[in-house]
């Protein structure tokens, strides 16, 4: 949304000013000259000409406003705006100057632009140049700014006081800000995803997708219904582990996506698989952190069924107390070292195994505090047990969160 | 009475709550059956357990009794009862889901930001639900003894005992099915007798209950008076006495009460010829008995307040019981809270349609029960005083074992979420073993005050937390939902100033410290002065302090109102459906 | 079918975050999360905030809603002491408190949650559209 409507305001913009240069532009050269129509007409080429030109300025400062990028679309943008000289700063330093004079103007630039970069307003102001051949003498500030405040500051100079320049010089530093703005989503989104894909990573893992397809690919041929069904099974499951937005669920719909889950293990261990739902129904509506029970179950069914010849039994409770909710994953498999399992919830991963268990677990204590991690009882060969306690109400943890 | 058919009763009843509470979850064994087990509780069922766990020992035996001692004036309880949610529907029940709040603490805090403003909360939450549970469990100590002649503490501590126990070791896994189960209990324990009761006032030639009269005894009949009263005749009355009237001791002797007070002392045995006038207690401030007769009485400025005070409170009261406010959480969203109450407006309104005919068959058949002080047992004794034989003693054991279901239910909730609130926000440190101290405390504290509390009708005592409630936690919900003004400060001296008011009134009141004639009247119904009394405080200290108006208050407010669709938290065929 | 039951079932040790540390190594973590509001500005927090000005405008019908309800209750219910403290028959008094009362909440009730739901259903047409 926000990023669509960045984007127009920046087209908007560029448009604006490219119209606004032009007609300033007309009606100052507009004695004497003819052209084929066909070709354009001056206004449309200097049009052209200014679009162009602002395009070439746009791809750098979509990377931020740094040393390189400045000094890539300092030259575009003082051909742009036709002045002297042109100078960008961030909210520390000048980062490029583009013209002449830069030697002896390029020093007073941060005290020029304080007022600027502390207020966000343009201003303009003489240069006070000693040096009476410097064509230097007027200058206007305008800011840059992003989606936290001013980043920086545009400095244009001119040769005399000019509301041509104001104007030109505020229109070209907002028309930047607004692709300073676009570069910062770039980032965030670019975040956003990269966080995303690393909670898919700890949730869901890339053994299982192969599995199911493989499980549901065996039936293909033997029982085509089945594989139909396996298969909308397998698009909700991962629609739901892939949706985008929410860092919290409905227990139900966790649920929901565990009997996805468990469908698809099921279709591959067949009958070796037994799993017990103890529900009660009033916990339902409780909001917890987004699939932080299916690793449990995961976890149990793994460890369930690493003894090939056993089956193996999962038992999902979740169960009322007062202000809370207890669920429980158990499962008679072949349990865990309980100090290999130390070692996991401290973070160090020996074996690899248990991953989904120490994130789960510090994602409770994150959301709840520490005394709503995961509390485990396992022995080699003991089976495992695992509890969460979730409150029914906790500040800030609501579905739309 | 049948002992042993009551007492089978009774038991059959604990054992069912006690076993469907821990073994009521939904199990399924195969995935293809996941779905029906993990999906959420419909209105129809939830409704049963909202209503199951309202229904009281107020519900299910004070309202006969006060309809039996005052006449029809009384039936403004049950409607106040109902009629609080249709309240609660207008203004609060959508918006309560949607904010995620499980206590009304966890509502303050929401909507308010503040530590501070939720641990006052949670004090007005134990208060109320002190106030509440102690007439449940003086309600089961009036039934044990009437039962089985028990010390009237033991059926208290027996309730106090199973719910603590159950609730503290974890057993009640699951208290929808259990409240949902008391429902449909109550409802039959109350209707079937209720039909047998009334085939048999038919044959009987149908007389009329007659409440503008003193009443007359059909037969002969012995009252032995529980506590010390005053009785008042209009007319002279010769009965046979064993104990002391005016200070004079009598055995067995025959005595002619001249018109006018007379002083009866506790433990005095009255027998009186059949067709004698029954004696009206006379009444004082001091004397709790007394509580409802504003309402009953004369057609004076007094009766008119009492009934507007009871209408308030229960009309407004009823959106900040402790127990009501947690059941919501267990709808799935904002629309299936609004449909769940209206499911339990018709259940509620269904079983109010009866205690009034037992209060109005007490009337007739039971008169003498005004004066012992019991008449909260009336709707216990009816069948064996009309049936008789082994129809009386079926029946009898079927309202036993409702009355008990009423004592349970209402009483297993309110601890459940007074001991959440005591554990989270009273109690220094949390966790399991907590929450178990927290349980302990929630019963202890009522049934000990219970011991030492004069009694009163339990209908009346429940009325007292209603007011509380409609003091503090309505004006709270109400702008907490509808005003975006709303700030700390404001809400806190409102729940301070209103609900206090309120509080301190009524306990002065139960206290008997309160002066007769219009100061007792005031303090007993405070509802018409305290509500609005909170409403103006919170309004015009938050109007105040605009500094302090929460951050997050549109964010909030836009939750609570959005239907779920638009907020993207429940698929939409889910809510549509 | 039941698994026969291996003669020495191995023990459970608990094994917590907490212990994972030693008994008794602090816990790290947050002690409790201060009230937040709107942290991650979700696309869906994004559309609360974009909807403001409509939030006003459902609220404003619901709250017409929730009045209209409750002016009817008052105007129903409300007066009838007023009108029972008139000299009434007995079995007036009765029939309305004891049986009337009710359909007219329930009916009010009713009315009200499907005016309520019709609010919600326009302005979610309104704002999706």
């Amino acid at each position: 949304m926000t990023g669509i409507a960045l984007a127009a305001a920046g087209a908007a913009g560029a448009v604006l000013l490219a119209v606004g240069f032009v007609l300033g532009r007309f009606t100052a050269r507009r004695a004497g000259r003819t052209a084929d129509p066909g070709l354009g007409t001056p206004v449309e080429r200097a049009t052209f000409h200014t679009l162009h030109t602002a395009s070439l300025a746009a791809p750098p400062l979509r990377a931020g406003l740094t040393e390189e990028t400045a000094r890539k679309a300092a030259s575009t943008l003082r051909s742009l705006l036709g002045t002297e000289a042109l100078c960008l700063t961030d909210r520390g330093a000048v980062l490029a100057w583009d013209g002449p004079g830069g030697e002896h103007h390029r020093a007073h630039v941060p005290a020029l632009a304080a007022d600027t970069l502390d207020t966000g307003r343009s201003r303009s102001a003489h240069t006070d140049c000693a040096d009476p051949a410097c064509p230097l003498r007027w200058a206007v500030i305008a800011p840059l700014t992003g989606e936290d405040g001013v980043l920086g500051a545009l400095v244009a100079y001119g040769s005399r006081e000019s509301a041509v320049l104001v104007r030109a010089a505020t229109e070209v530093a907002r028309w930047v800000s607004v692709q300073l703005e676009l570069a910062e989503l770039d980032r965030s989104r670019t975040r956003i995803v990269e966080a995303e894909i690393r909670a898919l990573r700890a949730q869901i893992s890339p053994h299982f997708i192969f599995n199911s397809l493989a499980a549901i690919a065996s039936f293909v041929r033997t029982d085509p219904e089945r594989a139909r069904e396996l298969l909308l099974e397998f698009a909700d499951f991962t629609r739901y582990s892939f949706r985008r937005h929410g860092d919290f669920a409905q227990l139900a719909d966790e649920l929901r996506s565990i009997e996805q889950y468990l469908a698809l293990a099921g279709a591959r261990f067949g009958k070796r698989l037994k799993v017990t739902l103890q529900i009660a129904p009033e916990v339902l509506p409780v909001t917890l952190p987004f699939l932080c029970l299916q690793p449990l179950v995961e976890n149990a069914v793994k460890h369930g069924l690493q003894e090939r010849e056993r089956g193996c039994r999962v038992t999902i409770a979740a169960r009322d107390a007062g202000a809370e909710a207890v669920v429980t994953v158990e499962d008679d498999g072949v349990g865990m070292d309980p100090e290999l399992l130390r070692a996991v919830l401290r973070g160090e991963h020996p074996a690899g195994s248990g991953i989904g268990l120490s994130n789960v677990d510090e994602r409770l204590r994150q959301v709840y505090g520490p005394e709503h991690g995961l509390v485990i009882e396992t022995g080699v060969g003991a089976g495992m047990k695992v509890t969460v306690r979730i409150p029914k109400y906790r500040p800030g943890v609501h579905r739309s969160a | 009475m049948n002992q042993t058919y009551a007492v089978a009763a009774v038991t059959a009843v604990v054992l069912a709550t006690v076993l469907i509470g821990a073994l009521g979850l939904r199990i399924s064994r195969t995935t293809s059956d996941f779905y029906v087990a993990s999906r959420t509780v419909r209105p129809g069922l939830n409704a049963a357990a909202i209503s199951g766990e309202y229904l009281s020992a107020a519900s299910f035996l004070g309202i006969a009794g006060l309809v039996l001692v005052q006449g029809p004036a009384m039936l403004w309880y049950p409607v106040g009862y109902t009629a609080g949610y249709l309240v609660l529907l207008v203004l609060v029940a959508a918006p309560l889901r949607r904010s995620g709040a499980y206590t009304l603490s966890d509502f303050a805090e929401a909507r308010l930001e503040s530590r501070r403003a939720r641990r006052l909360a949670s004090l007005f939450v134990v208060g109320i639900g002190w106030l509440y549970l102690l007439p449940q469990l003086q309600g089961a100590g009036l039934t044990l003894e009437i039962l089985t002649g028990a010390p009237d503490w033991v059926g208290g501590l027996l309730v106090a005992l199973v719910v603590t126990g159950t609730v503290a070791a974890g057993g009640m896994r699951s208290i929808t099915f259990v409240q949902a189960f008391q429902y449909w209990l109550k409802l039959t324990a109350l209707l079937v007798p209720a039909l047998f009761l009334l085939a048999a006032w038919y044959g009987d030639g149908a007389p009329r209950a007659r409440f503008d009269a003193p009443a007359v005894l059909r037969e002969h009949t012995v009252v032995r008076v529980a506590d010390t009263v005053r009785i008042g005749l209009d007319d002279p009355l010769t009965v046979t006495v064993t104990g002391r009237v005016d200070d004079v001791p009598y055995d067995h002797g025959t005595v002619a009460l001249a018109p006018g007070t007379h002083h009866v002392l506790a433990g005095t045995e009255l027998a009186f010829a059949p067709g004698a006038v029954l004696p009206e207690r006379a009444a004082t401030g001091a004397d709790p008995l007394g509580w409802s007769q504003p309402l009953a009485g004369g057609h004076d400025g007094h009766q008119l307040y009492a009934t507007y005070g009871l209408i308030l409170a229960t009309f407004l009261g009823t959106m900040g019981l402790p127990h009501v406010a947690v059941r919501f959480y267990t709808s799935p969203h904002g629309r299936a809270a609004r449909r769940t109450t209206l499911v339990v407006l018709g259940l509620v309104g269904a079983f109010y349609l009866l205690p009034p005919l037992y209060g109005a068959l007490g009337r007739i058949y039971a008169p003498e029960l005004a004066l012992t002080g019991s008449a909260d047992a009336a709707v216990l004794v009816l069948p064996d005083r009309i049936l008789g034989g082994l129809a009386g003693d079926v029946l009898g054991a079927l309202l036993a074992g409702g009355a008990f279901a009423a004592f349970l239910s209402t009483a297993s909730g309110l601890t459940m979420s007074v001991a959440g609130v005591l554990t989270q926000d009273v109690l220094p440190s949390r966790g399991v073993r907590h929450f178990r101290l927290g349980t302990l405390l929630a019963t202890a504290v009522p049934l000990g005050v219970g011991v030492v509390a004069s009694k009163v009708p339990v209908a009346d005592a429940v009325g007292l937390a209603f007011a509380v409630s409609a003091s503090s936690f309505c004006p709270l919900l109400v702008l907490g939902i509808w005003w975006r003004r709303l700030t700390p400060p404001g809400a806190m001296a409102g729940l301070l100033l209103g609900g206090g008011s309120a509080l301190a009134a009524v306990m002065a009141t139960r206290a008997g410290l309160a002066p007769e004639g219009w100061a007792h009247t005031l303090m007993a119904w405070p509802a018409v002065w305290s509500v609005p009394l909170g409403f103006l405080t919170m309004l015009l200290v938050s109007l105040a302090t605009p500094g302090r108006v929460p951050p997050g208050t549109p964010a909030l407010l836009a939750r609570l109102h959005l239907p779920e669709e638009l907020t993207g938290t429940v698929p939409a065929q889910e809510v549509r459906r | 079918m039941p698994e026969p039951h291996p003669p020495r079932r191995p023990r459970r040790e608990t094994v917590t975050y907490a212990s994972a540390h030693g008994a008794h190594g602090a816990v790290p973590g947050p002690a409790r999360r201060p009230p937040a509001h709107a942290p991650a500005r979700s696309e869906i927090d994004e559309q609360t905030t974009l909807g403001h000005t409509y939030v006003r405008s459902l609220m404003r019908s619901q709250l017409r809603a929730a009045l209209t309800a409750l002016g009817a209750l008052a105007l129903l219910v409300g007066s009838l002491p007023l009108l029972l403290a008139l000299p009434a028959p007995e079995a007036l008094v009765w029939g309305v408190l004891g049986v009337g009362v009710y359909p007219v909440i329930w009916g009010t009730a009713h009315w009200y949650v499907r005016r309520a739901e019709r609010n919600e259903r326009d302005f979610t047409g309104l704002v999706e559209r």
